[in-house]
């Protein structure tokens, strides 16, 4: 092993260290703070509630985690992987942000440069991120009273049905042969069924499945 | 509601969120410090590591308004610390969206309906959002390690042939999205009936984000204006909010 070599393992074991280290504590901040809030107005999450809803979660999002730390992780490094998976926007913003810092780097992946390039990059982009929040949190704060409004109830009554309306399009015009009976029978499952319309977070199950199986279908005859 | 959003945007809620993001910030900072001084020391220029920072904040910046976008359409229903705490850490706007969504359900409110919430809600539905996350760092706190040692112990293998098909896992996630998506538009189908309540309005707002998403996608693939990439989701979500606001007050 030369000498670069061996520093650098000591310089990612010291990243794991720290890495975990503060993960762990990050973590445990962040699943502390719903119980805070709670303490201070008298009130406790419903644990009934909690794990209903995990439970309806974990079954979509706990393989989408395994998928992206398996396919992400290498590509990000390993500080760029504990930066990223503790700040999030993983797809949409650190992946591309690392290529492109990447490319112009000129670094290749697996090499040490490579690695210090995309921690960087992942940093960087974390920390202005953050600033960029916080100066719009600022400016929020005096629009409350405004955004608070009886009159602005609609609006945010109907986000849910605003994001997978766009999200929709997107992905239905990517994948219209996926889409179409899955739509189709969940359609008619809320007509005829009504119950249904309210227990959308379990039709996400059958229709997930569902979207997949026809997927994996029209791979496998490689129509997709 | 008054009660309600004040306590979920009140000043301590405020500091706490400032103190958990000022930990990470230092945590990005200490790394991005780390990861400097140790190309220097294998060598690397300065000029290569600078360019670096200036370059990932500049291409940061345009998706980071798009963020606060985010930031703005959850923080009517969340208040604004939980939205600006969530959109920070882990997260992305879909994902906390349509966790509230389950939450909300799996707690008994008919949604995520800012008339229904109560502080009991917000505090089950904000530690689902949380915990329901985790997955991945969960990984990198149990697993990374191994994973990267193992990456870089295998040979490296050569691509064979150009025509190599890829693997079903890129599909798979489209699939599960078109899957989500396609129970959400279902069910806003579904309330048009009188069985469940003839209430137009969801579907008629996910027509219009559709709508104004299917301009942006014209934009970005025909006219290739790509900066539009990173608003699209955003804007179409507030053009169609603000819609429902109109159409409220005309009907």
């Amino acid at each position: 092993m030369t000498e670069k070599e061996k520093f650098f393992e000591e310089f990612n074991n010291g990243l794991h260290r720290i890495g975990r280290i503060t993960l762990i504590l990050g973590t445990l901040l962040l699943i502390a703070i719903p119980f805070i809030i709670g303490a201070i107005n008298g009130v406790m999450p419903d644990l009934g509630g909690f794990a209903a809803g995990l439970a309806k979660v974990g079954v979509i999002y706990i393989p989408v985690a395994i998928v992206e730390f398996l396919v992400y992780s290498p590509m990000l490094g390993v500080g760029g992987s504990y930066l990223s998976f503790i700040t999030g926007n993983v797809t949409n913003m650190k992946i591309p942000c690392v290529m492109n810092a990447t490319d112009i780097a000129g670094t290749k992946a697996g090499t040490p440069e490579h690695e210090i390039i995309s921690t960087i990059s992942v940093a960087t982009s974390a920390i202005v991120t953050m600033l960029v929040i916080v100066a719009g949190v600022i400016l929020l704060v005096p629009l409350q009273p405004i955004l608070q409004q009886e009159a602005l109830t609609p609006a945010f009554n109907n986000v849910v049905p605003a994001l997978f309306g766009a999200l929709g399009l997107k992905y239905f015009a990517k994948s219209p042969k996926i889409a179409a009976i899955p739509l189709l029978l969940m359609s008619l499952l809320c007509v005829f069924v009504p119950a249904m319309i309210k227990e959308t977070s379990i039709l996400l199950i059958p229709s997930g499945g569902l979207a997949l199986l026809i997927g994996f279908v029209l791979y496998k005859k490689d129509k997709l | 509601m008054k009660e309600y959003l004040s306590a979920v945007n009140s000043g301590t809620f405020y500091a706490i969120v400032a103190c958990v993001l000022v930990f990470i910030t230092v945590m990005c900072i200490v790394f991005c410090v780390k990861s400097y001084k140790a190309g220097i020391r294998l060598g690397m220029d300065k000029k290569v590591l600078k360019k670096t920072i200036t370059s990932s904040a500049t291409f940061t910046l345009l998706p980071s308004i798009s963020i606060l976008l985010g930031v703005i359409a959850l923080s009517g229903t969340l208040g604004v610390p939980l939205s600006w705490l969530r959109l920070s850490v882990i997260g992305a706007l879909q994902y906390e969206l349509n966790v509230a969504e389950i939450a909300a359900q799996s707690f008994g409110l008919s949604g995520l309906n800012v008339s229904e919430m109560n502080m009991t809600a917000f505090v089950t539905i904000a530690l689902v959002m949380t915990v329901g996350i985790l997955g991945g760092i969960i990984c990198c706190i149990f697993f990374l390690k191994k994973y990267t040692k193992k990456l870089n112990a295998a040979p490296k293998k050569e691509k064979t042939g150009e025509n190599k098909k890829p693997g079903f896992g890129a599909h798979a996630t489209t699939a599960m999205f078109v899957g989500l998506c396609a129970a959400y538009i279902g069910s806003y189908i579904g309330k048009l009936t009188p069985g469940g309540g003839s209430d137009a309005m969801p579907l008629i707002v996910a027509g219009i984000a559709a709508a104004c998403m299917a301009v942006f996608e014209f934009l970005i693939q025909k006219k290739k204006i790509l900066v539009l990439e990173n608003f699209s989701l955003a804007a179409s979500m507030l053009i169609a909010m603000a819609a429902a606001v109109v159409i409220n007050t005309v009907m």
